[in-house]
């Protein structure tokens, strides 16, 4: 090998290109990295420099109101908080027994790749179709009562029970099957080993997938909006039969509002969601790093 | 009824302690015995109570149209019906205020004939909760299998659950198709699917057909989600995801990953009134101060970048996977060449990942063109075909939310066009779905 390859002006021309192409493509990398974060900060900013004047007790305790002074976020937090409620007791049991029949019990057949294809199409179907199913079926042929957080909750149950069978899926998986094998080999049946020894140690990865799954649902506004949960409601629900909106709701009914003041109440809203949603994922990642077994 | 199931599941395994005489002398242990009991009481009870509250307002409407208040019912049946449901109402709720006062009447009657029929329903509730508890308490014995019988309704549990899935793709799919029925008995899909004139307001009578076309609303979706969002997420979330895994350094991937999925966690409406108060007057005063005649508020620019942002994260994270399935074999041995690290990138790692890659952007386009609350918020509801990123634009998620939160009746064609408008929506996505996680399967195989 001559010397005068590797030292000649004109590769030390190319290697000086080369490198600056490096240098070139890593900022590239690193920009997108700062405007995707700049673009989050900028959000964040705005939304507190507006909101932040607006929280108050009188704005957390208090109801919808056509006077932008008077209108607080209680009532829809209340609306959000019931519509949950529905939405847990239905999708977590649901989700977590079907997790525990695809991954534990079912046989391969054709029937049971019918419902993984579902499921895992379910989880990308957009959530307003969703809102179009609660629609035609919860309201318009079983006559249950619009805008309620019965029927909100059961719409987004459908929708968060894919979320929660899939990462229960994913937990029941990481359980190494030595667990099992032992609990059969002193004489447990398979639904023993299971629910005795399986599910408890399976249990941190589902909730944390739940808990996920919870903040998607409470965030989602299209799917309410089509099964009518944008009623002007000035009192907080009793029940969940009882008419109501919800806090994502509520910031969509305030930004279409003309008023000037209510982009404060809208804001102040949307710092209480974010609040909401960051303790939410908060304890998911809390439980992970809790509880996650590494085998 | 729970707590007799609770008395239920004491007495069996109370009785099936006594029955204990040593190791061996017992199929299952006392508690499944307990479990088999309150199965049996409360089962039957239930199918029981859920057959009765079926027949029972066919009961209750009976003993009622029996009543003399009943004979100055109307004849016409919708009439009729009318005025009962009214009168339920009234039951149901004392504070009500009934629009007929004949509904006013048959309150007190429906009162009297529901609680009738309710203390009837109770009673035979009771009955077949005692009879199934007997049978069951009868059961327990040492030799009986009472664990096998109970695992066997666990198992039947299990697998309810699980077809709670196919029962939802099932229910959307049925909602869809009979309601998109119905529109298409009044308008021709082809004129629907191929129709650039969209007027739902003035769709009456013999030009229905012309008022219904949905091509701008396909173009806007598509402008919106496909062209302009991807446009912002693609080369953000790809690159994002190059530096984060090919040069950051871990502790640097440990911070930023987390928070950059901040932004995938933010709920739609937020990012909609962002885009509707930030972005939008922005976009509007930089396009006037460029000399743009009139620029509106509501563009699709506005819409498509704020999408675009959302996307970011889900581009990234797909991109990401897509890189790691890449063997590490492969770009080593392109950098011991003598390939620098964006050469080898550019040249090994990026075509090696590019179907995984694609796939991604697919579930990414699956997902911005059934995003709703940002285009409610921000992209208008004009419908026309034009490029012009300034133009407000429309979407036909935007369409059915429009269509269907005004108060028209419900079975008008303009309201029914949202669930045609809904079908195309589900079956673009679920064609973008399926072909990409095949693609992405087949991805992960060939390196594996």
């Amino acid at each position: 090998m001559s010397n005068s390859t590797f030292n000649s002006p004109e590769f030390n021309k190319r290697l000086a290109r080369r490198h600056a192409a490096e240098r070139r493509f890593k900022l590239i990398g690193l920009g997108a990295i700062v405007i995707s974060l700049a673009f989050l900060a900028l959000l964040l900013f705005i939304m507190m420099r507006n909101g932040l004047g607006g929280l108050n007790w009188d704005f957390l305790s208090g109801s919808d109101s056509t006077d932008p002074h008077v209108a607080g976020i209680w009532g829809a937090a209340k609306g959000s908080i019931l519509t949950m409620l529905v939405t847990l007791l239905l999708s977590f049991p649901m989700g977590v027994l079907a997790a525990i029949y695809l991954e534990e019990f079912a046989p391969r057949s054709r029937w049971i790749e019918l419902v993984e294809v579902s499921i895992n199409n379910l989880a990308a179907v957009p959530s307003i179709i969703f809102g179009l199913l609660g629609l035609a079926v919860f309201i318009n042929t079983l006559g249950m009562p619009r805008s309620s957080p019965l029927v909100g909750g059961l719409t987004l149950a459908l929708m968060t029970m894919p979320v929660i069978v899939i990462s229960g899926r994913n937990a029941i998986k990481a359980v190494p099957p030595s667990i099992r094998d032992a609990a059969l080999a002193v004489g447990a049946s398979k639904v023993q080993a299971v629910f005795h020894h399986v599910l408890p140690l399976a249990l941190p990865g589902i909730l944390t997938g739940t808990i996920i799954g919870m903040a998607r649902a409470l965030g989602e506004t299209a799917p309410l909006l089509m099964i009518g949960m944008r009623a002007f409601i000035v009192t907080p629900p009793d029940g969940i039969t009882a008419p109501s909106s919800v806090l994502p709701m509520q910031i969509f009914l305030w930004s279409d509002e003309i008023d000037k003041a209510f982009v404060q109440n809208t804001s102040a809203a949307i710092i209480v969601l974010l609040v909401f949603l960051l303790v939410m994922n908060g304890l998911a990642i809390y439980l992970r790093n809790k509880f996650e077994v590494r085998w | 009824m729970i707590g007799l199931g609770f008395v239920g599941w004491f007495a069996a395994r109370g009785r099936a302690r006594l029955l204990y005489t040593g190791r061996g002398s017992m199929h299952s242990m006392p508690g499944y015995h307990g479990w088999h009991m309150a199965l049996w009481i409360l089962v039957p009870a239930l199918l029981a109570w859920a057959a009765w509250s079926a027949i029972m307002p066919g009961l209750v409407d009976g003993a009622v149209l029996a009543d003399p208040i009943a004979a100055q019912l109307p004849d016409g049946d919708m009439h009729r019906a009318s005025i009962l449901a009214d009168a339920r109402n009234m039951a149901a709720n004392p504070d009500a205020v009934a629009f007929d006062p004949l509904a006013q009447e048959l309150a007190v009657p429906m009162r009297a004939a529901q609680s009738r029929f309710g203390m009837i329903g109770g009673i035979l509730v009771l009955i077949v909760a005692l009879a199934g508890g007997g049978y069951g308490f009868t059961r327990v014995r040492a030799g009986f299998p009472a664990r096998t019988h109970v695992e066997r309704a666990v198992l039947a549990l299990l697998l309810i659950a699980s077809l709670m899935a196919i029962l939802t793709t099932f229910g959307i799919v049925a909602s869809l198709l009979f309601e998109a029925g119905l529109f298409f008995k009044d308008v021709s899909p082809i004129a629907f699917l191929t129709g650039t004139h969209w007027a739902p307001g003035n769709a009456r009578g013999v030009d229905i057909d012309g008022n219904f076309g949905a091509v701008p609303l396909f173009w806007g979706t598509i402008y919106i989600g496909a062209i302009i969002a991807m446009l912002v997420a693609i080369p953000l979330g790809l690159m994002s995801a190059i530096y984060l895994t090919q040069y950051a350094s871990s502790s640097i991937r440990k911070w930023v990953k987390p928070i950059l999925e901040i932004l995938a966690g933010i709920p739609t409406v937020v990012y909609g009134y962002f885009a509707a108060l930030t972005v939008a007057p922005l976009i509007r005063d930089t396009a006037a101060s460029l000399g743009v005649a009139n620029p509106s508020t509501e563009s699709a620019l506005a819409a498509g970048l704020v999408m675009g942002v959302m996307i970011i994260p889900f581009v990234s994270s797909m991109a990401d996977d897509a890189l790691a399935a890449v063997p590490r074999a492969m770009s080593d041995g392109s950098l011991a060449l003598g390939a620098t690290r964006s050469e080898t990138i550019k040249k090994v790692l990026l075509p090696a990942a590019l179907p995984g890659i694609v796939a991604g952007v697919m579930l990414a386009i699956s997902r911005a063109i059934g995003e709703t609350m940002i285009v409610v918020m921000a992209a208008g509801a004009a419908a026309r075909l034009s490029a012009n990123p300034l133009a407000s634009m429309t979407t036909v998620t935007y369409q059915i939310v429009q269509m269907l939160t005004g108060d028209q009746e419900f079975n008008s064609p303009k309201t029914l066009s949202a669930f045609a408008l809904g079908l195309v929506l589900f079956v673009v996505t679920l064609i973008l779905n399926i072909i990409a996680l095949r693609v992405v399967k087949r991805f992960r195989e060939a390196y594996e």
